[in-house]
């Protein structure tokens, strides 16, 4: 900034700006009405705080939107849980459950099951488009959140909201979405995994609980439910930021 | 004194010389603005010269189509033009990178729409509080200063109404009150009072004369309403993207033909 002049409004880079007196006469302050003249600064960023209770005023007003966005994690996720969870139960009973209940899971043909190659495939098809499905139902919320704000955007950054602001608020939005849903999501999954192993194996599944599988499939959940709320909401972040503030303004919806 | 002499000369020369002392809050020199709509080409601005001084009112009358909005733009920091420059309390606008521009936005420029764009969700004192936000200022600072800007505007009792509680004069009330959190250099009300009847509109146009004066402030206003001129010193008439005439209050009564030099 320009120290040594502190009264020119010029920038001290902005070689450009003309300049109506000449060297000589001294800035006519006394002729300016208004407010002490200062030199253009950089906008400053919000205090994340303040972005966390923008994102959260959002949210409660639209929350509608937010629930159905919220509950379409909550299925991708819970059927990813649910698969994994009642995998690791079964592959923990086959390997340290009691003999004669292995020896049942043999005659049923679970354990061979177990290990199929198809089956896992199909298994594994069937998860990835339930998360494709959500995926893309959370780009769509996003987009058509997006779009309603249109106007509200502009009028944002038209108060000084920065690019980085705008995409902070809107990927704050869906990582509350996603951090509730996934965490509820996980939730059923398990209770699910549970309940059917409850109903497979008896009490046995209760008994001998793989507690180190179990965790390290809930942290493969939460990675995945987050990654796939943040991956759905990035690109209509984006747009949302890089809209100039006059188209903002003249959208009519 | 460089080169700029020459760019001036033309933009100072529709000022008499008792304005060379005073400073320009707003100085658009030679701005030219071409869009291309469906291989179409739309020349919206086609040259215009325009000097604002501070403290003024000025009104931007032409019909839609005039180039009207996208001088505004241009002014609001909100556009960039294709020829020209735009000077907004001496700095050229587009010397400026996003943060500077994001900067001036929140601490030169009040903007006021036609259409209010309050945020609809957050209450009349959340809406003006924003901008002080962004500006850095603390939440009890921001809190007290639009407490006291809505009560200036007469809106002290709906201070937690939301804008959708309000009817339309008020939340062009809320709107003038945002537009004047940061303590701007000028005003651009696009149209303020183009959604609201007569008397609404005279209403929210008798508060931004009153709180011109005290918060001094330069307004510049588009409209194409001759009943709004009422408060405006200057009248400048866009047609076809170029400047036709300038009026002043004196002449606007009487109505004595064009006195602007331009083209």
């Amino acid at each position: 900034m320009n120290d040594q002049q502190p009264e020119t409004r010029n920038r001290s880079a902005g070689s450009g700006s003309p300049e109506a007196f000449g060297n000589g006469s001294p800035p006519p302050l006394i002729l300016r009405g208004g407010p002490s003249p200062e030199a253009i600064q950089k906008q400053i960023r919000l205090p994340f705080r303040k972005a966390v209770q923008i994102a959260w005023r959002n949210i409660r007003v639209r929350l509608a939107r937010s629930l159905l966005v919220t509950s379409g994690i909550i299925l991708a996720l819970a059927f990813l849980a649910y698969i994994l969870c009642s995998d690791a139960l079964a592959r923990h009973l086959a390997a340290n459950g009691p003999a004669a209940l292995i020896e049942t899971l043999r005659r049923e043909g679970t354990l061979a099951t177990l290990n199929d190659a198809d089956t896992r495939t199909q298994t594994w098809w069937l998860v990835g488009l339930a998360l494709l499905v959500s995926f893309v139902g959370i780009l769509n919320a996003m987009l058509m959140s997006v779009t309603e704000r249109f106007s509200e955007i502009g009028t944002m950054k038209c108060l000084g909201a920065l690019d980085s602001l705008i995409v902070e608020l809107f990927l704050l939005e869906t990582t509350f979405q996603g951090v509730v849903g996934t965490t509820i999501g996980i939730g059923i999954g398990l209770v699910l995994a549970f309940a059917e192993g409850l109903i497979l194996y008896g009490s046995a599944a209760w008994r001998v609980v793989p507690l180190g599988a179990i965790a390290q499939l809930v942290g493969i959940c939460a990675l995945v439910g987050i990654g796939l709320t943040i991956a759905g909401a990035l690109y209509p972040a984006w747009r949302a930021a890089k809209m100039q503030p006059v188209d903002a303004m003249r959208t009519e919806i | 004194m460089n080169s700029n002499h020459d760019a001036n000369s033309n933009a100072a020369a529709q000022d008499s010389a008792c304005d060379l002392l005073t400073v320009h809050v707003v100085r658009a020199i030679g701005v030219r603005k071409t869009y291309h709509l469906g291989g179409e080409t739309v020349h919206a601005l086609r040259g215009v010269h325009l000097s604002v001084k501070r403290g003024e009112y000025v009104s931007i009358m032409g019909p839609s189509g005039s180039g009207k909005s996208t001088l505004f733009n241009m002014i609001g920091g909100l556009d960039k033009p294709d020829e020209g420059r735009v000077f907004i309390d001496e700095v050229d606008i587009a010397a400026l990178d996003a943060f500077e521009l994001a900067w001036l936005r929140c601490h030169k420029i009040g903007y006021i729409f036609q259409t209010f764009n309050l945020i609809p969700v957050a209450s009349a004192l959340d809406n003006v509080t924003m901008p002080m936000v962004l500006a850095g200022m603390s939440q009890a600072d921001a809190q007290d200063k639009a407490v006291g800007l809505l009560k200036k505007v007469g809106l002290g009792d709906r201070l937690l109404h939301k804008s959708v509680e309000l009817s339309g004069g008020q939340q062009q009330r809320v709107a003038v009150a945002r537009a004047l959190a940061n303590d701007p250099a000028i005003i651009l009300a696009d149209e303020p009072t183009g959604n609201l009847d007569l008397k609404t509109g005279e209403e929210v146009i008798r508060i931004l004369e009153k709180l011109k004066d005290e918060y001094h402030v330069t307004i510049l206003t588009a409209t194409h309403d001759h009943k709004m001129l009422a408060a405006s010193d200057r009248v400048v008439y866009l047609s076809d993207g170029q400047i036709t005439s300038i009026k002043n209050r004196s002449e606007l009564d009487i109505k004595i033909g064009h006195i602007g030099k331009e083209h």
